[in-house]
């Protein structure tokens, strides 16, 4: 095809400027627009990056998404979206996107690519037993993809080795809420921080990470409204605090258990509430001694002072809200600083009602529909592998036989990677995540990938850098190309639809498991009469029925007439209340067999890596507001990456003086366990002496390739917040 | 549940009282939590309409009001605006810059969300050769037409805030107009629309009295108000209002170097300096003996400065982004100074292609010239190419720019014309057997102005002084770090091709034969030539602009 050279001759000479692409119109929907933007339809559906769950629309005119919009009637974002929701649609037209499936680097069709990575799996299944085929998935699918996906590992490939990347996550918010109440599910609903007259947030930085979370707490009309930070970097959440706490990494439990020492001898605690619905409470008052506001005071560098009037807000407050993110899960005590958590909102009754609650604020679009419907760390709908009356449930629902149904989780995501490691481990299949920017200590992961027979890697986006190690890459249709259900951390489930068709041949990632069932000869088994994502999601109604996270009343017509609901929502409730907030735990009645949560007494534990005088900086990790995750979607958002170019190292100045470091220089920051050779150096009040910070985004500059790979031993979460490394002049 | 609790009986550790009731006071004695937020009720968070309720009055203008104690530093405005107008990633209507205060912990993070101030006085409209903006008479929101653009981007520089952007893809300056047809529809701006906090609102502001008191338009991150009375009311947390530093500034990046406007102000300086040197020439030969003016060099000469002049008029035109529109730029003659210079040298260029003619005449034997005449026509081509230079200068000395914001710009411009007409028409002398050496000291006089003027840009370096502007400072460093070696062979050249070799022509004079006369002189030339192109390159790539605020990406 000769293009015509003289095409770009009027505007190279100054006759045309293009007036036509910068124009507007008007529309009945949003008023005045740019016309390209403007659309034959508006599909309504929810964000798919974080956990917040926004509503939205994608407007699409000729069969392509041209832009987005923010639901105004969203009981979640009422209208609004982050910087990454406002481009929502650019990624959909990427250029690498994965069109076709490619075995060894050449385009093959369908049916070969399933056929081959049937009889790869079943081989190293037949030679090394089933368990030595390991599943990783990711908090990125629909409700129902998770449900069926489930199925196919448990029922169809018969390996318990599956897991998701929400380990990465929130493991320890699951694990903290199952020790604390009997089962996982986030007590409150985002109107909470609305409410409350103290809101606590724990290592969370809603500002970068879940914007549309600070509307919220703008929202909040309370005369005595307080917000407390503790965050050992000065986050920009920390600027919207009241009371900020920089507390020193890891010393988080020490500053929980010193406000709560506080709280127990002024008598700040609801006695009846604690005897009725508690247990374990003398043990954790007596693990409390120790933490005294000045023994406090020196783990966590805060002052006395300071101890003295949080604890007297908290102690004061009606309603206490207290929140966390990562800061908090990323931990090797993840779980344990959660139990602190629910211990401070357990005897204060911080629970179940308006305004109070303890609150994990979750990572991905529906790493809340993983946890509830996965099969992974629980049977579905937070049923226990341990429990026989459990597994004969899920037994009768599946019509299979009870032996089919497994009495133990298997290896949690980096198990499956030491599993690997240890040869137990031969097969892989990667479903929707990018663990060669994601997981903890790179160096070990490429080692251990590096050992697989076979590799399959499903994504949307090819390539990636997880998909170039892959035997076989699947190409996966994407948000905005598929319909199913998320779930948001306030348990609230949204619809998302499909606007656009996939590009190339992309399925989507229910068809992919449809098609890969037929391959096995299990599908009429495990999903009889299915033909859409809608069969999957009757059946997973009917199996959470009854449960805490009861979706029985829960129709997609519902949804689509109310934008969002919060489980738990029975069939036959009243329709007219779907909407309204609803938080667990209200009646005091938990999810332990005796119906009473528990105290865990928990002590202040040490980073798995202390610094030390050749490796004298703690590295933290974390977001930034412009991008996702390990970037695959916001790389290709042109905006976004004009905002935020590249990674960068954040260090006080006063340690960069010492060194001789000057202001946006490259610096080469290294560990025990690799090194970021070249990476701009932010001199900033932002970070204390001592520590530095990378956000976590970059292939190039992975933070990654820094951190360690210790791990929470309940939720199996890394520790990704702390590490120790040197920084040093970055060689020209 | 009442009586005494199952706590009560057993003997819990802690018991030595502490009273915390001390340490804190809730603002309201009594407030009770309510069942339900209205943000539920009203289905929105931001309560405030955003936008005036009531149309504008007699004197009156709408204006952004940007709350930085609710700006959280999302961005989404920035990509709401983006999206509302289409634009290119590299075209950023919106902006949202980052200032830092306070040592860690007590860290003070400002972001500044920052679209079009829509002053009362837009130097972006002052500037415009060709009538693009306007100050809409209703709204008084500074719009610009992209059809009247030609693309010359004479806005970007005057504008302290760095608002209009040159949008490659279009070829014309475009920039924020406050969604005008949105507010016109009572419909609210895309980016206060978008912003979670409510932080960027439209209001009314009395033009009067806001010109007479502006203080709340000033921020750190923020150049002077006061300079063009930017209308954009920001509201700062209390202990920001006067420290804070932009995250950006630690860096500046070189600006673009506009190669077809380093040669037009090159060339029509050589052209201008030329005639001036052959008028002098012209003039000083009939009295003293050491000017040898041959008759013969004079047609070819003109002609070929007229030539010089004309071809340099041609290129500038290159550096516009509708060269085809050109003819527009002479719209504005009252206020813009790009509109002056045009027809300034295009009147240069006609008074400097009578002069040659004169000289065709004259040569072609067609007219005999006389030295009144040629002597007469001379000084007029020599002050109408003064004006002209001085005309060019004035487009540069915009307070947006602040090392060109000085005479010393005109001092410059002038220094390059002497500079060059004199060494071209000396050599050009020599080669055609005349007498013109004496003209040196013309070469070594401009020679001596632009090592000085060099020298105070250097000076601003050392000074860690706040009194210079960091926009000096950072001139001072671009030619230093930066643009090192192109500064030292700049200056080196100069030295030797202005100073030196010139000296050496005059003190040796009459011993040196015609032939290493020539020779000296093309090399003189060439030095010049060369130094005074490096010259104008590092003008144009060494001046830092005021502008907002960036973040930590922004000069990098």
């Amino acid at each position: 095809m000769a293009s015509n050279p003289f095409k770009h001759l009027p505007a190279i000479i100054g006759l045309d400027h293009s007036p036509e692409k910068y124009s507007y119109a008007n529309t009945e929907e949003w008023g005045i627009i740019a016309k390209e933007k403007t659309a034959d339809q508006w599909v309504r559906t929810t964000c798919g990056y974080c956990s917040v769950g926004c509503g939205m629309y994608i407007g699409v005119r000729d069969g392509k998404a041209v832009s987005v919009k923010g639901d105004p009637d969203h009981p979640v974002n009422y209208g609004k979206l982050c910087p990454k929701g406002l481009a929502e649609h650019h990624f959909l037209n990427a250029t690498n996107r994965a069109k076709f499936p490619v075995l060894h680097g050449a385009r093959v069709s369908w049916n070969e690519a399933l056929n081959v990575m049937v009889q790869q799996f079943q081989g190293v299944q037949i030679k090394y037993g089933n368990d030595s085929l390991g599943v990783i998935s990711t908090g990125q699918l629909v409700t129902e993809e998770f449900y069926t996906l489930g199925k196919l590992v448990q029922l169809g490939f018969n390996t318990r080795n599956y897991d998701g990347n929400t380990t990465l996550c929130m493991a320890s918010a699951v694990s903290g809420y199952k020790r604390s109440f009997g089962s996982d599910g986030p007590p409150g609903a985002y109107e909470d921080m609305a409410l409350a007259d103290c809101i606590f947030l724990v290592g969370a930085n809603i500002a970068d990470n879940h914007p549309i979370l600070t509307c919220w707490l703008q929202a909040n009309e309370n005369p005595n409204k307080h917000l407390i930070v503790a965050d050992p970097r000065a986050t920009k959440t920390a600027q919207m605090a009241d009371t900020y706490l920089p507390l020193k990494p890891r010393s988080d439990v020490a500053l929980l258990n010193g406000i709560m020492h506080l709280l127990i001898r002024n008598g700040s605690y609801n006695k009846e509430f604690i005897a009725a619905h508690t247990t374990g409470f003398e043990e954790f008052v007596r693990s409390l001694e120790p933490y005294t506001p000045e023994s406090v005071s020196a783990t966590t560098g805060l002052p006395v002072q300071i101890l003295y009037k949080s604890a007297s807000v908290i102690a004061q407050a009606r309603a206490l809200f207290v929140a966390w993110s990562m800061g908090v899960n990323h931990s090797d005590q993840g779980t344990e600083t959660v139990n602190a958590i629910n211990n401070l909102c357990l005897m204060t009754q911080s629970i179940g009602r308006p305004g109070a609650s303890s609150f994990s604020i979750t990572g991905q679009c529906n790493a809340m529909g993983s946890r509830e419907s996965s099969c992974t760390s629980s049977l579905p709908a937070y049923r226990n592998y341990e429990s026989a009356a459990d597994r004969a449930d899920m037994a009768r629902l599946w019509n299979v036989d009870l032996a089919e149904i497994p009495d133990k989780r298997g290896f949690a995501y980096p198990d499956i990677i030491e599993a690997i490691m240890q040869g137990e481990i031969k097969a892989l299949w990667v479903i929707a995540t990018n663990p060669l920017v994601s997981y903890p200590n790179q160096k070990f992961l490429k080692d251990a990938l590096s050992r697989l027979e076979f590799l399959v890697v499903q994504d949307c986006f090819h390539p990636t850098p997880t998909t170039e190690l892959a035997d076989l890459v699947l190409p996966a249709s994407v948000w905005g190309e598929k319909e199913g259900t998320y779930t948001n951390s306030e348990r609230r489930v949204s619809k998302a639809n499909k606007a656009v068709s996939p590009p190339g041949e992309a399925m989507s990632d229910f068809d992919i498991f449809l098609e890969i069932s037929r391959k096995l000869g299990v599908v009429e088994k495990i999903y009889p009469g299915w033909r859409t994502v809608a069969d999957a999601f009757n059946e997973w109604r009917q199996v959470s029925k009854g449960r805490l996270c009861d979706y029985s009343g829960i129709t997609y017509d519902l949804l689509e007439k109310v934008g969002g609901v919060q489980w738990p929502f029975k069939e036959g409730e009243d329709l007219s209340t779907a909407v309204n907030p609803r938080r667990l735990y209200g009646d005091g009645m938990f999810q332990h067999d005796d119906a009473k949560a528990k105290f865990f007494a928990v002590e202040n534990k040490n980073m798995p890596e202390m610094p030390n005088g050749e490796y004298p900086f703690v590295l933290n990790t974390g977001r930034t507001v412009e991008h996702w995750h390990t970037m695959t979607k916001t790389a290709n958002v042109e905006i976004l990456q004009k905002l935020s170019p590249e990674a960068w190292v954040e260090m006080n100045p006063a340690d960069a003086e010492r060194l001789g470091l000057k202001q946006g220089e490259n610096v080469r920051v290294e560990s025990r366990r690799g090194s970021i050779e070249k990476i701009a150096l932010r001199i900033t009040e932002i970070i204390g002496v001592g520590q530095i910070f990378i956000p976590f985004h970059w292939f190039k500059t992975n933070a990654n390739n820094l951190t360690i790979n210790a791990f929470d031993p309940y939720s199996r979460e890394p520790n990704y917040k702390q590490a120790a490394v040197k920084v040093e002049r970055a060689s020209q | 549940m009442g009586g005494p609790s199952v706590l009560d009986l057993v003997k819990l550790p802690l018991t030595e009282r502490i009273d915390l009731s001390g340490y804190y006071t809730p603002p309201a004695a009594e407030h009770i939590i309510p069942a339900t937020s209205s943000a539920h009720a009203d289905k929105k968070f931001v309560k405030s309409r955003l936008i005036p309720d009531r149309p504008l009055e007699e004197g009156e203008q709408y204006r952004f009001h940007f709350d930085a104690t609710k700006c959280i530093g999302c961005e989404c405005c920035v990509v709401a605006c983006n999206e509302q107008n289409n634009n290119p990633a590299d075209v950023t209507w919106r902006r949202v810059g980052e200032i830092e205060a306070g040592k860690f912990p007590d860290t003070k993070r400002l972001y500044l969300s920052m679209g079009c101030n829509h002053c009362l006085e837009p130097s972006c409209m002052s500037g415009c050769p060709t009538k693009a903006y306007s100050k809409d008479e209703k709204t008084g929101l500074v719009i610009h037409n992209a059809d009247s653009c030609i693309g010359c981007q004479y806005c970007v520089w005057n504008c302290p805030y760095g608002v209009p952007q040159y949008n490659s893809e279009r070829h014309v300056v475009t920039k924020c107009d406050m969604c005008s047809r949105r507010l016109a529809e009572g419909q609210v701006p895309a980016c206060a629309d978008a912003c979670p906090e409510g932080a960027i609102e439209i209001e009314i502001v009395n033009k009067e009295e806001w010109r007479k008191d502006h203080r709340l338009a000033d921020s750190p991150g923020m150049p002077e108000a006061r300079q063009t009375i930017s209308t954009t009311r920001i509201t700062l947390p209390e202990n920001v209002r006067s420290e804070g530093v932009a995250v950006s500034d630690y860096s500046v990046r070189p600006e673009h170097a506009h190669s077809s406007l380093v040669f037009f102000l090159c060339m029509t300086q050589l052209a201008v300096g030329g005639f001036i040197s052959l008028w002098l020439t012209d003039l000083l030969s009939s009295a003293f003996s050491f000017f040898v003016l041959p008759r013969t060099a004079l047609m070819p000469m003109a002609v070929g400065m007229f030539t010089a002049a004309a071809l340099s008029l041609g290129t500038a035109v290159l550096h516009l982004g509708r060269p085809i529109m050109a003819w527009k730029a002479l719209r504005n003659l009252r206020s813009s100074w790009l509109s002056r210079e045009i027809l300034l040298f295009s009147w240069f260029s006609v008074t400097a292609g009578a002069y040659a003619a004169l000289f065709a005449a004259d040569a072609f034997g067609v007219y005999s010239v006389s030295q009144t005449l040629r002597l007469l026509s001379g000084g007029i081509v020599a002050v109408s190419g003064i004006v002209a230079v001085l005309s060019s200068a004035f487009i540069y000395m915009v307070p947006a720019r602040p090392s060109w914001f000085s005479p010393v710009t005109a001092y410059r411009f002038l220094a390059t014309a002497f500079i060059l007409g004199s060494a071209v028409v000396a050599w050009l002398m020599a080669i055609a057997g005349g007498q013109a050496g004496m003209l040196y000291f013309v070469t070594i006089a401009g020679a001596m102005v632009q090592l000085m003027i060099l020298t105070r840009h250097l000076l601003h370096i050392a000074s860690s002084d706040s009194s210079v502007a960091r926009e000096l400072r950072g001139t001072a460093r671009l030619l230093t770090v930066n643009f090192r070696r192109i500064f030292s062979a700049r200056v080196a050249s100069l030295i030797a091709g202005g100073i030196l070799l010139p000296a050496m022509v005059i003190i040796l004079g009459p011993s040196l034969s015609p032939a290493s006369q020539v020779a000296i002189g093309g090399f003189i030339t060439l030095l010049l030539l060369f130094s005074e192109f490096a010259g104008r390159y590092l003008f144009f790539v060494t001046v830092v602009p005021k502008n907002m605020a960036g973040g930590f990406f922004h000069g990098k």
